[in-house]
């Protein structure tokens, strides 16, 4: 297929982005040909006041340099006008003599100057303030003269007069002929204010004052005002607005009104010709501000594309002001008689002062003064015509009146909150995802996360989420403590760093991870343990037997390696141990209980208790002690290998006896416990079953609740009665015993390898969210691999464990 | 020596040099009805061996780019290990596998064998919104050729019933949308009167968006706050089931206010002298009392509605799941030809399609009283059209059965005694499902189609495994009525068949073969256009190759040269002298009316990630793990007065049966009425509660309200120790 001519009129802003997004849509469609009068590449003109100004560089506000249009096979002829389009012919003929045919055609002609039709307009030292040469000009006459005056207090105006005080210059006067300045965007309190802030900057502000003529004789030196007054001026900068650059157009036989008249979707009377930017009229509206002219580019490149859009319905107008040290902002209607009511505060010390105008409960207009911090929000309360009612709800949220309400609110809100609900992403994915990208701008956030890609409804909660992130990224970037005093790896570091060590002994894993002490501590030690033993149990799932051999080999070197007082019983605190034998689902038979009472006379143990999550303990023994003391129990203890076991299954009185049962609490909760005895987990982990909501066994605030219901068993997951006290939360609730048993032990297991060492479930599960356990425990094809692996634990021979019975 | 136990590079090595494979699917959810378009690639290696899956959003004209939840994980049922594989026959209470051959020939002996005992019309057939047009259609001439029965509905008479008579009654055709979704944004009042489209099609709340930023005014009409409702400019939170008298006061405002649009109403309606004398007769105030709506503000709904330079209604099913719902959607339409705003930009009513094919599903022959292209089964003329396109005897052609709910009352009253249900699950679906679960255990022979054993498969004798939408070409029709074509390429596991190829098979055994020739489902498509053919939905042209094309085509559109209209009734309305018909609508109550043993009003409705039954998203494992249960939402007071804690589980009790639930407590309901969601069964199906009375005109249960009583499932009183 050949490609299309497309040729740009106009090297400018408008007209460059529009091609931008041309070649976003449908990269290699097009032979794209740009006609600039001016002899650059497309800069910002937007940020000629700050080249002025002084605060940039000219080379900084080039927004696309010669490689840009090298490198996309777009012909550009700078310096160089086209003088008239031929729209039957389709091509452009221009002042070099070069006829150029197109298949589409975009004017982006922008505007000229508003040259006030002075006497004397034309003297050297009388310059409008639009290009890079006029910028050139006022640096060359600033160098060489002292006085200078701006006509027109607009929004140029002000940015030159700006400009020119930063060059040095020693009088600058503006000259406005209405009773206050920037009188189209400001009230007359903002205005009153910018004024005063203005001459404490050095400007000389003329109200209600017109121009009668420009004196002098090779050049400026006077202007002579209508009042009869007449102020003396080295350089005249004329900023009083600008009008479309439609020549051309006109000349061309295309419709032009104030500007050449377009449609929807930017097309003019001429077929294949479009217009875009401020040399465009849409709906009797001309354009000159930056974010329509991008607007209506989008647009026009849909249309030029042949993709549907929905066509360009106008814009919301608003400006900033870019003159240092001045933070005014302004949108939509704000003038009295326009409003119905308005919202206003003014700060008299702060020197700040906001209005916000509404009309009919919706918000129509703001303008701020000294603080412009909330300007995106107002901006898109004006292009949505919000109701007032937001302005009600920030007030209440925030206490004081304004700003700040959403960002509070998503602070406050826990990792596992979804955001999103369309998406179903939550606010951790949503951080996480910025941090580890390093996204900055919205539409990346919605790229990168799919949140607020379906509805948008969650799109000010993304945007407060992203300004949270951009402000504390110092505070993720500061080093957690070390785990201890051995390493420099902070405890989730050791993790990752054990993963990736490969090693299969703690001695090994201290050597390779550069361990500062040669056996490390009782800090260290365990968790390193920990990491291997379960990352052996990870790696073991579903492979041969070759790998199931190795890990044996792993587990009894392991044991040979690790220091002796380690091994298979509970340490305490006092370099004893303690042996649990388990009474499964805490029924216990006689004969057992006899085999305890022997053992617990024949080494004198000093102390047999039950403890709070209903273990039976005998403390304080001697290693050899405890072996003794588990050979006499002759039945299951609970293993310490190189975790934490579970700890016995809590019950209540089950179904028979418990008032109000549903279910057999007794035989799930011994059920549990042998599913799950052998498990190696970072934290001892509490477990219960009850028969019924009433929760009797304190199922709500173990690790691991178990509650049955009419539909079946439900599933209660980080719960915690230590020094932490929490509820635990619903997981699932199960149709029968064994789906509830799996779904636990999958769950452990998924805790066992996503958690710290040490981390109790409840902040593993505050960590990773609710939802996102759910769905592993759902996914059939994650939910086998989990109890793969948990069973391959409890079919795993231990280095030193306590008989089986 | 350095030991290497832990076989990492191996795998990092083995997953490098694996050969991957990929499947490329450009398919569409088969969710909801806005039908948005995806891209689904499966990919997987000899290696790795479980398949991966990446879903992309592709640019479409309703959805523009867009998926929920549901629709980016609509692929994990369709590859779900739950999948019925092979024809299943129940025996001693278990299911066992059998070949089709068998499967066939045990349905046909039977069907065969009913017949004679009971005559053709003791089987029926129940179909779903969710099939292809191809299948729709094919069930209704499999019903009516094969089997020569007049039972057979579908679901879809719980879906768009109401709003269907009603548009054909007001405006004498039933489009989804009379404007494309385009036109949207344009309106400056949009009415969204029992309608969550936030949560139930979320991928159109942009259009809504813009239509707020353009500055539009948003009135939502519902009992409960939604996500919808946060969008409202005013929501009006109405008492379940009033929605037809909320409307009255509306029109009386705009009677008040002088904002009837007289040319209009004189030019292209009809029937305005009785209606206005009836509105007349409405007070207000008396109208803010039964709505529970307070006038000031019903008046303020009125008068912006009538006062905007363009407006659009929109309703789903809390509006038409009444016993009044044709009525209220018939008041609801009043307000737009009132006030003139209908077949102009920015101007119409739109009828929220709940299901995939809601649309298309009923215009083509699956309801009772159709035949395709919106013919009428009793019509002659209709009957005699598509005898001949069928090569069958008009009179042989059976007459009008029965609507869906009342074909399960048929059942349990032994009249029906065999059932073939296609895409359904009626036990959960209908109303009083409990008389519904009864009956299908009573019934000699229950044959369900169906990709999962789903709670009515669970009581089949036979299941017939049958192809996912991945796996099975043909047309839907979205919910502004725009045919989409949905293509299937990925193979079908197991030994599932297109529920078409069922069709034909059974016909065969059935000896009416010949009535069903079709290698492919554009054959039936081919056959459909022709049977529509001069009927109100005109899909005549419309073909495969268009739809290839053009991304999809509006109905009517009966020339293939020619575009399908998206706005309706610019000019004049489908009525035979160009008129809309304006109807005086009565204030109605409820069926059943709160009383001291039942004091309290249930709704229902859906969530975000559940579709339907739940049969397919509470197997995707996404969409389970967000919302895995049921759950009663209730005020604040209404669980203080009886007891409740949220978290906690309630027993929800009607006249007809109870459920158990967990309660979620939040101040966004009305304090007189809960809300329960739709897609559970068993202990936890709300329609296990609702009543089964019935709409006179369309036969659409009111499932929206009843009467109920609640307490907590268990207390903990101290004395029970």
């Amino acid at each position: 297929m050949t490609r299309q001519k497309l040729v740009l009129i106009g090297n400018g802003m408008a007209g460059v982005r529009c091609i931008e997004e041309i070649l976003n849509l449908r990269p290699d469609t097009f032979d794209i040909t740009i006609f600039g009068a001016e002899p650059h590449p497309n800069y910002n003109r937007i940020m000629l006041s700050k080249v002025l100004q002084g605060d940039t560089p000219m080379s900084a506000i080039t927004i696309n340099d010669y490689a840009w249009y090298e490198e996309r096979g777009i012909t550009l002829h700078t310096g160089e006008t086209v003088t008239a389009i031929d729209t039957v012919k389709q091509v452009v003929h221009t002042d070099r003599r070069r006829t150029t045919p197109y298949d589409k055609l975009i004017i982006a002609t922008g505007s000229l100057p508003f040259m006030l039709p002075l006497p004397g307009i034309d003297k050297p030292g009388v310059t409008a303030f639009r290009n890079m040469k006029d910028c050139e000009l006022m640096v060359e006459t600033a160098a060489n003269y002292q006085r200078a005056a701006v006509i027109g207090g607009g929004l140029l105006g002000l940015e030159a007069a700006r400009g020119l005080l930063n060059l040095g210059m020693k009088d600058v006067h503006v000259i406005h002929n209405s009773p206050y300045l920037m009188n189209r965007q400001l009230d007359p309190q903002a205005a009153s204010m910018l004024k005063q802030e203005l001459e404490q900057q050095g400007m000389r502000i003329w109200l209600e004052k017109n121009t009668e003529r420009i004196v002098g004789r090779k050049r400026v030196e006077a202007l002579q005002f209508t009042d009869g007054s007449r102020l003396a001026v080295d350089l005249v900068v004329i900023a009083v607005g600008i009008k479309p650059n439609v020549r051309l157009a006109a000349e061309s036989g295309i419709d032009v009104h104030r500007a050449i008249v377009v449609n929807d979707r930017m097309e003019t009377s001429a077929p294949n010709v479009y217009a875009v930017g401020e040399c465009a009229e849409h709906r009797d509206m001309v354009y000159g501000l930056v974010a329509p002219l991008y607007e209506q580019g989008k647009v026009l490149a849909k249309a030029i594309c042949e993709q549907e859009t929905e066509g360009y319905h106008g814009s919301v107008l608003y400006s900033q002001l870019k003159v240092s040290g001045v933070d005014v902002f302004s949108v939509g209607d704000i003038e009295d008689s326009q409003l119905s009511t308005m919202q206003m505060s003014y700060d008299g010390i702060r020197r700040t002062y906001r209005k916000i105008g509404i009309r009919d409960n919706r918000i129509v207009g703001a303008v701020l003064f000294g603080d412009s911090g909330d300007s995106n929000k107002l901006l898109s309360y004006v292009k949505q015509g919000a109701d007032i009612s937001v302005l009600q709800q920030e007030a209440s949220a925030s206490g004081s009146g304004a700003g700040g309400g959403t960002t509070e609110y998503v602070s406050g809100l826990s990792d596992s909150e979804t955001i999103c609900s369309c998406n179903g992403v939550s606010k951790g994915t949503i951080r996480a995802t910025i941090r580890e990208q390093g996204l900055e701008t919205f539409e990346q956030v919605r790229e990168c996360t799919r949140a607020a890609s379906s509805c948008g409804g969650c799109k000010p909660l993304v945007s407060a989420l992203l300004q949270c992130a951009l402000e504390s990224s110092d505070e993720d970037a500061v080093q957690a403590a070390p785990l201890c005093g051995c390493t420099t790896l902070s405890r989730e570091q050791l993790k990752d760093a054990i993963a990736a060590s490969l090693t299969s002994s703690t001695r090994e894993a201290m050597a390779a991870l550069g361990w500062k002490t040669e056996d490390g501590c009782g800090i260290c030690r365990p968790a390193i343990r920990y990491y291997i033993g379960v990352l052996g149990r990870v790696s073991a799932n579903g492979r041969d037997q070759v790998s199931t051999a190795a890990l044996t080999a792993a587990a009894e070197t392991e044991a040979a390696d690790t220091l002796v007082e380690e091994g298979a019983y509970a340490a305490l605190a006092n370099g004893t141990y303690a042996v649990q034998p388990r009474l499964y689902g805490g029924v216990a038979t006689a004969d057992q209980l006899r085999r305890i009472a022997d053992a617990i006379e024949r080494y004198q143990v000093p102390l047999a208790k039950l403890n709070g999550d209903g273990r039976l303990e005998l403390l304080g023994l001697s290693a050899e002690e405890a072996a003794g003391v588990s050979q006499t129990i002759g039945g299951p203890v609970a293993a310490h290998m190189y975790g934490r076991p579970v700890a016995s299954v809590v019950t209540c009185g089950g179904i028979a006896y418990e008032r109000g049962a549903v279910r057999d609490s007794v035989a799930v909760g011994a059920a549990l416990e042998r599913r799950l005895e052998q498990l190696q987990l970072p934290t001892t982990v509490s477990a219960a079953v009850s028969a019924s909501p009433l929760h009797r066994a304190g199922s709500l605030v173990r690790d691991v609740g178990i509650v049955g219901v009419p539909s079946g068993w439900e599933l209660y997951v980080g719960g915690s009665a230590g020094i932490e006290v929490k509820e635990a939360k619903l997981l699932l609730t199960e149709p029968n015993e064994r789906a509830v048993v799996d779904t636990a032990a999958a769950v452990l297991q998924l805790y066992a390898e996503e958690a710290v060492y040490g981390e109790p479930v409840w902040e593993w599960l505050d960590r990773v969210g609710v939802v996102a356990v759910r769905e592993r425990v759902l996914d059939p094809r994650s939910r086998r691999t989990l109890l793969l692996r948990a069973q391959y634990e409890a079919e795993q021979p231990m280095a030193i464990r306590g008989e089986c019975s | 020596m350095k030991r290497k136990l832990y076989p990492y590079e191996h795998v990092a090595a083995d997953r490098g040099g694996a050969v991957v494979t990929s499947l490329v699917m450009e398919t569409q959810c088969p969710f909801c009805s806005v039908q948005c378009k995806m891209r689904l690639t499966e990919s997987g290696s000899a290696v790795v061996g479980e398949p991966q899956y990446t879903v992309e959003a592709k640019p479409n004209r309703a959805s523009e780019g867009r998926l929920c939840v549901k629709g980016m994980n609509a692929y994990q049922h369709a590859v779900s290990e739950d999948r019925i594989l092979y024809p299943l026959v129940k025996r001693e209470g278990g299911f066992e596998r059998i070949s089709w051959e068998d499967a066939i020939s045990l349905i046909v002996s039977r069907f065969k064998q009913i017949e004679e005992q009971s005559g053709a019309d003791a089987i029926g057939v129940y179909g779903g919104g969710s099939l292809t047009n191809e299948t729709a259609y094919l069930l209704g001439k499999f019903a009516r050729v094969a089997l020569r029965s007049k039972y057979i509905d579908y679901n879809g008479r719980f879906c768009m019933s109401a709003a269907a008579s009603a548009g054909s009654k007001a405006l004498g055709l039933d489009r989804g949308l009379t404007n494309p979704l385009s036109d949207i944004p344009l309106a400056k009042c949009i009415v969204l009167a029992g309608t969550n489209v936030a949560e139930c099609q979320p991928t159109l709340m942009p259009y809504f968006t813009r239509a707020k930023e353009n500055g539009s005014f948003i009135i939502v009409i519902d009992p409960r706050e939604t996500e919808t409702s946060r969008l409202a400019d005013l929501h009006l939170k109405v008492k379940p089931g009033m929605d037809a008298s909320l409307a009255n006061g509306m029109l009386r405002a705009l009677l008040d206010e002088g904002l009837v649009d007289e040319a209009f109403v004189r030019e292209r309606t009809r029937g305005y002298d009785a209606l206005r004398s009836h509105l007349l007769e409405q007070s207000l105030d008396e109208i803010a009392a039964m709505t529970g709506v307070p006038a000031d503000l019903i008046r303020k709904a009125a008068t912006t509605f009538g006062r905007a330079a363009t407006g659009m209604v929109f309703t789903a099913r809390g509006v038409e799941q009444q016993t009044d719902g044709y009525m209220a959607v018939r008041n609801l339409l009043n307000l737009v030809l009132l006030t003139g705003k209908i077949g102009k930009p920015g101007c119409g009513y739109g009828a929220i399609t709940g299901q995939g094919n809601g649309q298309g599903g009923r215009e083509h022959g699956q309801k009772a009283d159709q035949l395709p292209g919106y013919r009428s089964i009793e019509n002659p003329e209709h009957r005699a059209y598509i005898a001949d396109v069928w090569g069958v005897d008009p009179n042989e052609l059976p007459g009008k059965g029965v609507s869906a709910y009342e074909m399960m009352e048929k059942v349990y009253e032994g009249d029906i005694r065999a059932l073939l249900v296609m895409g359904s699950n009626p036990v959960v679906s209908n109303p009083n499902a409990s008389l519904v679960q009864a009956a299908m255990e009573r019934l000699d022979l229950l044959v369900v189609a169906d990709m999962f054993m789903s709670e009515t498969a669970r009581s089949a004798d036979l299941i017939l495994p049958v192809t996912a939408y991945l796996e099975n070409e043909g047309t839907l029709t979205n919910l502004e009525g725009r045919v989409l074509l949905r293509e299937g390429h990925r193979p079908a596991p197991g030994e599932a068949k297109n529920d078409w190829r069922i069709l034909c098979e059974l016909a065969e055994g059935l000896g009416r073969g010949a009535y069903f020739q079709y290698e492919r489902a554009e054959h039936i498509f081919e056959e459909l256009r022709v049977a529509s053919r001069g009927g109100l939905a005109d899909y005549y042209g419309i073909t495969y190759d268009r739809l290839r094309r053009e991304e999809g085509v509006y109905w009517p559109c009966p020339d293939p040269a020619e575009e399908g209209k998206g706005r309706m009734f610019e000019a004049s309305f489908a009525h035979a002298d160009g008129r809309a018909e304006l109807i005086a609508v009565d204030n109605h109550w409820p069926a059943e009316l709160t009383d001291d043993e039942y004091p309290i009003y249930l709704t229902t409705g859906r969530v975000l990630s559940h579709y339907l039954t739940g049969v397919q998203t509470r197997r995707s494992h996404t969409l389970a793990s967000r919302d895995f249960e049921s759950f009663v939402e209730l005020h604040p007071k209404t669980a203080k007065q009886y007891g409740l804690a949220d978290g906690k589980l309630a027993v929800v009790t009607s006249r007809r049966g109870e459920i158990v639930v967990r309660c979620r407590i939040t101040r966004t309901i009305r304090d007189d009425t809960v809300f329960v969601p739709m897609h559970w069964g068993d202990s936890q199906n709300v329609n296990v509660l609702t009543n089964q009375a019935l709409d006179p005109t369309c036969r659409m249960p009111g499932f929206k309200v009843c009467a109920v009583r609640i307490r907590p499932f268990i207390s903990n009183h101290p004395y029970e120790i």
